[in-house]
Formats: C-alpha cells, sequence, structure tokens
C-alpha cells in the first residue's frame, strides 16, 4: 500500500505521481507531488514526455520547409511561432515584408491571441469543476477556427506565413465576418464576465493562492501574461515596438490585485479576459488601417541565408516567445533554439506549490497556462 | 401488509404458520418493486441529466437511441453490465466488491420511506425522515470502503474527503429539516406532507391542501433559508458539484470508484442519481407540500383515484423541477476546494441552521398558527419567494438580449433531420453497411455529392 | 463590527455571483444549439460547406504534371514521390511514379504553392479513412504516360474538378486489400 518515503513515522509523505496521464495537466506531463494529507509538501515538475525534436528537425529542413513544424510548436499559438521564425529569416536575408502583410500577420495573430486565451480561460474553469464556461468558449472558438480555415485553408496548423510576407490574401467578406465576430465576441466576454469571472467560488479559489512577487516574476524569467499579473509592466509588442504593432493603440493590463494580491492565480486570470478585450481593439484598429498592396516581398526561391545569428521575439499568447537561428551559408539552418514562454513558467511551479493543497496545483498550472509541447518541443 | 397477509390465510383456511410466510412474500414484491422504481428514475436521471448539459452548453445531447433518445440510459446500462468486471491485483477484494452494494443499499433503502403519493408509500415510519438521515449514511461507508479497498492514492484521497465531508454536512442537513419538524409536530414523512395544509385551521378552499402559502418553504423566514441550507447540504452529501470533492474529476481523477468499472461502477453512479431524487423528494415533502393538491384536503384525496393520481404526478414534477436544479447547479458552478468545503459548512451552514432552529421555535411559540399574522406572514413570504423567480427571469431574458441572440423553444431540439440518402451513406461507410442495402431497395446508383 | 460586515458581504456576494452565473446557464436552455450533428444530420454535405481554400486531402491532374518535381523538392517530409525517365526510343520523358503519402502528409500546402502548372491541389475531401495504411499511399500513375507541357505564364490550365481523382481513389474504404502483401517499394517509406 501507501509507503512513507522515509522510515520515520513523524515525516512521513504520500507521493502522489500526478500524471502523465492525468486530466488537469493538459497533455502528458507529470508531476511528483509530496503530500501531507491534502497539503503538498513539494511538487516537482517532470519533463519531456512529448519531446519531438523540433529543435533538431530544423538541422536537415530547408529555411521554408521548416515553417510548417513551427505549427507544431504549440498547437495553440501556432501563428506566432510561424510569426518569429519568419522575421528571425528576414532579418538574416535583410528583407522587408510589404505594410500589407505586416498588417495580416497581426490580424492572423491577434486572432490566434484570442483562441489560445479563451482555451486557457476556459481550461481554468474546468480545472475548477465548471465546465460550462468552457465550452461556451471553445463555441466561440470554432468561429475564429473557421475564419482561419478561410483565410489560410487550415484549423489548427495554419503555415500561414512565409519568409517576406504571408501566404494568402484576404477579401472584403472575410473582413466583414471579422467585423461580426468582434461585434459578438464583445458581448460573449460580457456574459462569460457574469457567468465565471467574479464567481464567488471561483475568486475563492483563484485569489491569494500561489502569489508570484514581481521579482520572483521576472526572476525565474516568467513572460507575458504571467508576468504581467505579477505587476510587471513588460509587452514586447509595446516595448520591442516589432511588426506594425508601434501603429496600433492599445493597453497592456497589468495584475492589480482586485480580489486578492497582485500576482495570484486571479490576476493570471483577470489579466487573460483583459488582454482578449485589447485584442479585439487591435484588430479594430487593422480592420481600419489595413493598406492596400502585394503580401509578399521577393524572396529567391532557393533561399541561401548568409553566415549569422540573429535572435527574433514576438508578444505570443504565452509571453516572449523567441527563436535563435544560426545561420552557416547554407540552404538549412545551423542551429534553431526555442524559447517559450510555458517553460519557464514551469520552472516556478516547485517553488510556489509548496504548503498549497492538491487541488491549488490544477489551478496554478491552469493559471500558469502551461502547454506540454511547448514545454517539451 | 400484515392484514393483508392475515386476509389470505384465514380466507384460505390455512395455519396461521403461512402468515408469517405470505408477509415476508409480500415484503420481498414491495422491495423488488421499490428497487425497480428507484433503478429506473436513476436511470431516466442520467438521461435528464444529459439532456440538460447539453442544452445548457449548446449542444443537443443524446438523441439517436429510441424517441429523442429517451432510451440512451438503457444502452449505457446494458453496456455496463456487459463490460469486463476489472479489479486491480492488488486491491482488498472482498471490500472492492462489497463496497458499491454498501452505496446502493444506503440509497435504495431510503426510497421505502418516500412519500410518492398518498397511499403510495412502502413504509410509512413513524420516524420516516430520521430513517432516511440514518440509512443514507451508509453511502459514505461505502465510498470510504472503495476509497480504501481500491490500492490507489487518488481513491484514497476521495474516499477520505467524502467521509469528512457527508459526516460533517449531516450536521446543518439535520438541523434544517429539525426546523420543519418542529412546524409539522411528527417525524413522519406523511405527517409532515399532511401538516403543510391539511390541518383543521385550513378550512377555507383558499387555505386548503398545497397552495402554495401552505408550504413550509414559505412558512416564514427562518424555514425559508432553512431550505437553502438543507439543499445545498444535500447536494453536498450527495457529492454533487460544487461539493464533487470526492470524484473530483480535474484533481483526483476519478476519487474513490476511479478503478471501478463495469457494473460495480454503475451501482456508484445509479447511487449518485438515486440519491439526487432521493434529496429532490425529501425537499419536495418538507417544504413544497408533496403530493397535496391546491384546494382539496387530504382527506377528499384519500376517497378519489384521479385525484391520488394528480397527487402522484404533482409530487413527481416537483421533485423533478429539484432534480433539475441539482444538474443545472453542476453545470454552472466550479468546485470548492477542501478547506473552503469545511469552511463553508462550520463557519457558514451550522450557524444559520441552528438561528433558523431557534427562528422557527419562537416563531411556533409566538404567533398562533392560523392567526392573521401567521396568514400575513406566509403570504409576504410567497410573494418575495415570486418576486426573486420573476427577477431571476428577467436576468435570464436580459442575459438572452444582451448577446443579441433569438429565443428558441424547442427544448427537446430534435436536430435537423435529413432525408436518407444511399449515396452519402455508401460514400461514407462502404457498401455492406445501411448504405448498400438501401441502394439495393431502391436500385439507385450512387450518386456523387461534393 | 468590520468582520460581521465582511461576513455578511461574502454570503450576499456568493449569492449575487451565483444567481447570476445560474441565470446564463439557465438561459441557455432558449437558445439553439450550435452543435453540427455531422455525418448523417448536417443541412447539408459538411464538404460543400468548406472554404475554397480549405487543405484537404491532395490530388494531382495527371494530365498537366510537367514532371518538374517541384513539389517533392518543396514537400519538408518527402511525402510525395515523383519519377520521371526518358523513353530511349521516342526521347520523351515519361511520368512512371507518382505517389502520395496521405498518410505522411501534413497538410501544409508547401507543394501546392511550387507546383507551376497547378495541377496539384488540396482537394476538400477529408474522409480518408481506410482499412489499410497502405492504401494511404496514392498512386496517381497506373502505367508510364509523357508529360505535359509547361504552360506559358498566365495562360489558364484546364484541369479535372477538384476532388475528383481523389474521391475515386479513396472510394471504398471497407474493400479488401490485395491479397498478396504490397511491395516494398510501393508502399515507399511507410516501413
Amino acid at each position: 500500500m501507501i509507503e512513507p518515503t522515509d522510515n520515520n513515522p513523524q515525516r512521513s509523505e504520500l507521493v502522489l505521481n500526478m500524471g502523465p496521464h492525468h486530466p488537469s495537466t493538459h497533455g502528458v506531463l507529470r508531476f511528483v507531488v509530496y503530500t501531507d494529507g491534502e497539503i503538498m509538501r513539494r511538487a516537482q515538475p517532470d519533463i519531456g514526455y512529448l519531446h519531438r525534436g523540433i529543435e533538431k528537425i530544423a538541422e536537415n529542413k530547408t529555411y521554408p520547409g521548416y515553417m510548417p513544424f513551427t505549427d507544431r510548436i504549440n498547437y495553440l499559438e501556432a501563428m506566432f511561432c510561424n510569426q518569429a521564425y519568419a522575421i528571425a529569416i528576414e532579418k538574416i536575408l535583410g528583407i522587408t515584408p510589404p505594410e500589407r502583410a505586416e498588417f495580416l500577420r497581426v490580424i492572423a495573430c491577434e486572432l490566434n491571441r484570442i483562441a489560445s486565451h479563451q482555451v486557457t480561460l476556459g481550461c481554468i474553469a474546468m480545472d475548477l469543476g465548471a465546465f460550462t464556461p468552457f465550452v461556451y468558449l471553445l463555441r466561440e472558438r470554432e468561429k475564429i477556427n473557421d475564419m482561419m480555415e478561410a483565410l489560410c485553408g487550415n484549423r489548427l496548423t495554419h503555415n500561414y506565413m512565409r519568409i517576406g510576407g504571408v501566404s494568402a490574401d484576404l477579401d472584403d467578406t472575410w473582413l466583414g465576418n471579422l467585423e461580426g465576430f468582434l461585434d459578438h465576441f464583445e458581448l460573449i466576454l460580457e456574459e462569460f464576465t457574469s457567468l465565471i469571472v467574479y464567481n464567488e467560488i471561483l475568486v475563492k479559489r483563484l485569489a491569494d493562492v500561489a502569489v508570484i512577487c514581481a521579482a520572483d516574476a521576472v526572476g525565474y524569467g516568467l513572460v507575458g501574461p504571467n508576468l504581467r499579473a505579477s505587476g510587471v509592466n513588460w509587452d514586447c509588442r509595446r516595448d520591442l515596438g516589432y511588426s506594425v504593432y508601434p501603429q496600433l493603440e492599445f493597453d497592456v493590463p497589468l495584475g492589480r490585485g482586485e480580489r486578492g494580491t497582485v500576482g495570484d492565480c486571479f490576476e493570471r486570470f483577470v489579466v487573460r479576459v483583459e488582454e482578449m478585450k485589447q485584442s479585439c481593439r487591435i484588430l479594430r484598429q487593422c480592420l481600419r488601417k489595413l493598406p492596400d498592396g502585394e503580401i509578399q516581398a521577393k524572396v529567391p526561391k532557393m533561399i541561401k541565408a548568409p553566415k549569422a545569428e540573429v535572435y527574433s521575439c514576438v508578444e505570443g499568447a504565452r509571453g516572449e516567445l523567441g527563436v535563435y537561428v544560426v545561420a552557416d551559408g547554407t540552404t538549412k539552418p545551423y542551429r534553431v533554439k526555442w524559447r517559450t514562454g510555458s517553460f519557464s513558467a514551469m520552472s516556478i511551479v516547485e517553488a510556489i506549490s509548496r504548503g498549497l493543497m492538491i487541488a491549488d496545483l490544477v489551478a496554478v498550472i491552469a493559471t500558469l497556462d502551461v502547454i506540454a509541447p511547448e514545454t517539451d518541443r | 401488509m400484515e392484514e393483508l397477509s392475515r386476509n389470505i390465510v384465514e380466507a384460505l383456511g390455512l395455519n396461521p404458520f403461512w402468515e408469517q410466510v405470505f408477509y415476508a412474500l409480500a415484503i420481498i414484491v414491495v422491495a423488488v418493486v421499490v428497487f425497480m422504481a428507484a433503478l429506473t428514475i436513476a436511470g431516466l436521471l442520467t438521461y435528464l441529466e444529459r439532456r440538460v448539459a447539453g442544452r445548457i452548453q449548446s449542444r443537443v445531447g443524446p438523441n439517436r437511441v429510441g424517441p429523442l433518445g429517451l432510451l440512451q440510459w438503457l444502452a449505457d446500462g446494458l453496456k455496463l453490465v456487459m463490460k469486463e468486471d476489472l479489479i486491480p491485483a492488488c486491491a482488498d477484494r472482498p471490500m472492492f466488491r462489497l463496497a458499491p452494494y454498501a452505496v446502493v443499499v444506503g440509497v435504495f433503502a431510503a426510497f421505502v420511506s418516500v412519500p410518492f403519493g398518498q397511499l403510495l408509500i412502502a413504509a410509512d415510519l413513524n420516524v420516516g425522515i430520521i430513517y432516511l438521515l440514518a440509512i443514507t449514511s451508509l453511502v459514505s461507508v461505502g465510498v470510504l470502503m472503495s476509497g480504501w479497498a481500491s490500492n490507489n492514492k487518488w481513491s484514497l484521497l476521495g474516499g477520505i474527503r467524502s467521509a469528512a465531508q457527508i459526516v460533517s454536512y449531516e450536521v446543518p442537513s439535520a438541523l434544517s429539516i429539525l426546523s420543519v419538524v418542529l412546524l409539522a409536530g411528527t417525524l413522519s414523512m406523511q405527517g409532515i406532507i399532511q401538516a403543510q395544509g391539511g390541518q383543521e385551521y385550513h378550512a377555507e378552499f383558499w387555505a386548503r391542501g398545497g397552495w402554495p402559502w401552505n408550504w413550509f418553504i414559505f412558512h416564514n423566514p427562518f424555514a425559508f433559508i432553512a431550505f437553502f441550507l438543507y439543499f445545498t447540504a444535500a447536494v453536498a452529501e450527495g457529492n454533487r458539484t460544487p461539493f464533487d470533492l470526492p470524484e473530483a474529476e480535474s484533481e483526483l481523477v476519478s476519487g474513490y470508484n476511479t478503478e471501478y468499472s463495469g457494473m460495480r461502477f454503475a451501482g456508484f453512479f445509479l447511487g449518485e442519481f438515486a440519491n439526487i431524487y432521493l434529496m429532490s423528494a425529501v425537499a419536495t415533502t418538507l417544504f413544497f407540500g408533496g403530493w397535496q393538491i391546491p384546494g382539496i384536503l387530504p382527506e377528499e384525496q384519500a376517497s378519489s383515484w384521479s385525484l391520488q393520481l394528480m397527487g402522484l404526478l404533482i409530487f413527481v414534477f416537483k421533485a423533478a423541477i429539484g432534480c433539475f436544479v441539482v444538474i443545472w447547479l453542476r453545470w454552472t458552478l466550479p468546485r470548492l476546494r477542501v478547506d473552503q468545503l469545511m469552511g463553508l459548512c462550520y463557519k457558514y451552514l451550522v450557524p444559520f441552521a441552528f438561528i433558523c432552529l431557534g427562528g422557527n421555535a419562537v416563531y411556533i411559540l409566538l404567533i398562533k398558527a392560523g392567526s392573521t399574522f401567521d396568514w400575513i406572514v406566509h403570504g409576504a413570504m410567497t410573494l418575495f419567494g415570486f418576486a426573486l423567480v420573476v427577477y431571476f427571469f428577467v436576468r435570464v431574458t436580459h442575459h438572452i438580449r444582451l448577446v443579441k441572440d433569438r429565443v428558441d423553444f424547442d427544448i427537446l431540439s430534435r436536430g435537423t433531420k435529413k432525408p436518407f440518402d444511399p449515396a452519402v451513406q455508401t460514400r461514407r461507410y462502404g457498401r455492406h453497411r445501411k448504405g448498400a442495402r438501401a441502394l439495393e431497395i431502391t436500385g439507385q446508383q450512387g450518386k456523387e455529392i461534393g | 463590527m468590520g468582520a460581521l460586515s465582511s461576513y455578511f458581504s461574502a454570503v450576499g456576494r456568493t449569492i449575487a455571483t451565483l444567481g447570476d452565473g445560474l441565470a446564463v446557464t439557465f438561459s441557455y436552455l432558449f437558445r439553439k444549439p450550435v452543435t453540427l450533428q455531422y455525418p448523417d444530420r448536417t443541412v447539408e454535405p459538411l464538404i460543400s460547406t468548406l472554404p475554397e481554400r480549405s487543405r484537404g486531402i491532395l490530388e494531382i491532374d495527371i494530365d498537366v504534371c510537367t514532371g518538374c518535381t517541384m513539389c517533392a523538392k518543396q514537400c519538408p517530409i518527402d511525402c510525395i514521390h515523383v519519377e520521371v525517365v526518358k523513353d530511349p526510343e521516342t526521347n520523351q520523358r515519361m511520368l512512371t511514379r507518382f505517389d502520395i503519402d496521405i498518410a505522411k502528409c501534413m497538410f501544409c500546402g508547401l507543394c501546392v504553392e511550387s507546383c507551376p502548372a497547378s495541377g496539384l491541389r488540396h482537394s476538400h475531401e477529408f474522409e480518408g479513412a481506410m482499412s489499410d495504411v497502405a492504401r494511404l499511399m496514392l498512386h496517381f500513375v497506373d502505367k508510364p504516360l509523357p508529360v505535359a507541357k509547361p504552360p506559358k505564364k498566365d495562360e489558364p490550365v484546364q484541369t479535372k474538378p477538384k476532388g475528383s481523382i481523389v474521391r475515386e481513389m479513396l472510394r471504398d474504404p471497407w474493400a479488401r486489400t490485395r491479397k498478396s502483401k504490397p511491395k516494398a517499394e510501393e508502399c515507399g517509406d511507410i516501413g
């Protein structure tokens, strides 16, 4: 039966293997949880179950040929991975994509951000036991998937962007659909708010749980919404100003300690809701400002990158998504290294999980938005 | 029943020994009937749950097996019976086997004293409500047993959580039931129902029988709160969301029944659903006037079969609404954490339950039953209750209008029925399936679509 | 007093927020479900509702194929196998093999973009379940045939209707596979 980890009955611990197949670990992810009854003494993450060698694959693929593989890094934010990689190669080659292409990229990415946050917020609610908000958000995500399919042909692994542009243009019908979706979705967000966001049970489950202070957040390398929930004002879109984001107006929502402390699980939840609203705002501006013109810059048919090393990053749904490419003058990259938000989020789990309850671990994983394939790559 | 068996024996001129035999036979028949009725109710509730959950989540729910999918629960039950019976290698085998029986017995034995109608009750015990409280505690034994015997840490955690939860929530549950017992002056289930509109002072037509203002929920403000306390505690005892910690899917995989499959799992499952009906039926009995028909005294009802039937329907309808509310709660609310669960019980429910008990006692002492003030309080509480319901529906329409949705009253949602196209079927499922046969019958060639 | 008021305000907040959440879910009982009852109760066949760019199973109109093998070169996972040989008698380039391994294809669409004759395209077919994985290797060339001339710039190419070729190939998923085991080279890299 259950054995203590050491023979001292005073210090007996119950060792639980949470995962790799567990309903709330979102993919195959394992935590070794040392508990004292319901209270955790330690939760050690054990990653690597979803390692597919995506970085190694790059070394055997041509520069454009690697693009579909970036979709698979994270099934929820394929567009961002596309964009980060495309920007990196464009930097090496010294290409500037046409402005329309940049706008199309931003539209696709912000839609993708909404879709990703929908899954995240839905999963947080589902992991806390409320199944219905998840279904409502996925229903809306389905509309985004349909639009993505009309735009680039696939619903999940988009492979939309190309080096120097994007693969397909969009038309007025599509833009009309997008506007209709935004009108609808802002109302759905309002409904979602009254359904679950300030639900007292949810607030009680999330507020003041697993507080990450700003110093810790920076120290552990948290990025994106997790970092901003801790009150650190950093957003690559605004602060690094890549693509056409400098032309667009948007706020960066920060954790305010609305119902608990800055940096608790509830802030990480609310920041994502606010980010979806900001994404809607960005999309509306894009609809107004979208210029005419080319969607693809002139790129040689066989891309041969000069010797160079570049790092490019975009603000993905899980924060700064960086790619480091080393080119050695051939048609294939010498090395590609991805820096993903989930990986650094995973590193903080052990530190903040001490003294929490088992049910809180579920909330922590869900609100940190840890996606196993992104962690393992 | 004793009388019945005595009459049979006397009519046949048999030895008095046979009296006992006939009595035993009668008990077995009644037990089987009650068990079957409870099984059917539990099965239909699983269907209702899936259907309601479907509609709440913008889905349709089961709609293929039988008309409107009504036979889905039979199909599922059949599947569970036919499944392989698995017992984990290092499990405590006798305990593992015994646990589902404890749960099933605990829940189903309670059906004996559920008053479906004025005459439709297997045993109107004079301690009916106490019997119910006592026998349902067997469930926690079964759950704890299964958690221990599974030799699985998740199950063990689930079992322990369940034991703590059920024991704690017995307190507010019993206290709020006591409030009603004070008002009714009896422990018998039928007696409690009769007290809601069948007293001497319920003489006028508007005061007779099951009018809402005669129900104990609208008896006085304390009884009103007591109902919600009872309901919360009952949901918690039934391990339903938001209190489903023992089987918290996202934390404990499936809690105490993780290792169970097949028929044993069906035992837990049916027990859970029968328990939902049980608590709704008890709530109906205690707070909603049971089988009483508005404007008709129990004595009148006893004399007519059609009124009896009507009473049965009224009871089942009220209980079904209770079941719906439990299901609806499950598909809306998140789950509490284990310390919050205990906090809710001991910080909120128990003090409130004591206040309600005291308040009810004071109310009975100070205000004479049937006095004008008594009626004013009943009426005011009823109005308050209806105002709450009206306000709720205002919010509902607000939410529908908010997202510019259209109201759709096709609650059964039969789905879009397309005429059967053999060509499509053949292309999708191949020739040897339904499609091929239909092609032979109609003599049609498979035409392409696209 | 502060403790007491926070105690009761917590109770009030709980009732208010839970009640509003319940109103939202209740309101969904009176709204239309969004379920698409695929496959047999959809309003129209699902395939006809897919957007134009939807990337389904690959197909090639072999009559317009120029045998340039650009698609095979572009494919990141080598699921397209093209073989072109020169006929020693007529000196004509003959297409002897054009196989697409649908089991391996990841529907990225890079091959389609590279096709100069636009004979290779994604159909809208997506129901490709087969009783044997070997049958997902689609053979588009039955017997060697001469390659087509490369089209001039901006010249429209006449092709068969989209999806008509691959639909025929995926027609009967329950049909028995050949009695003899498929030869290794026919299966490509499936292994």
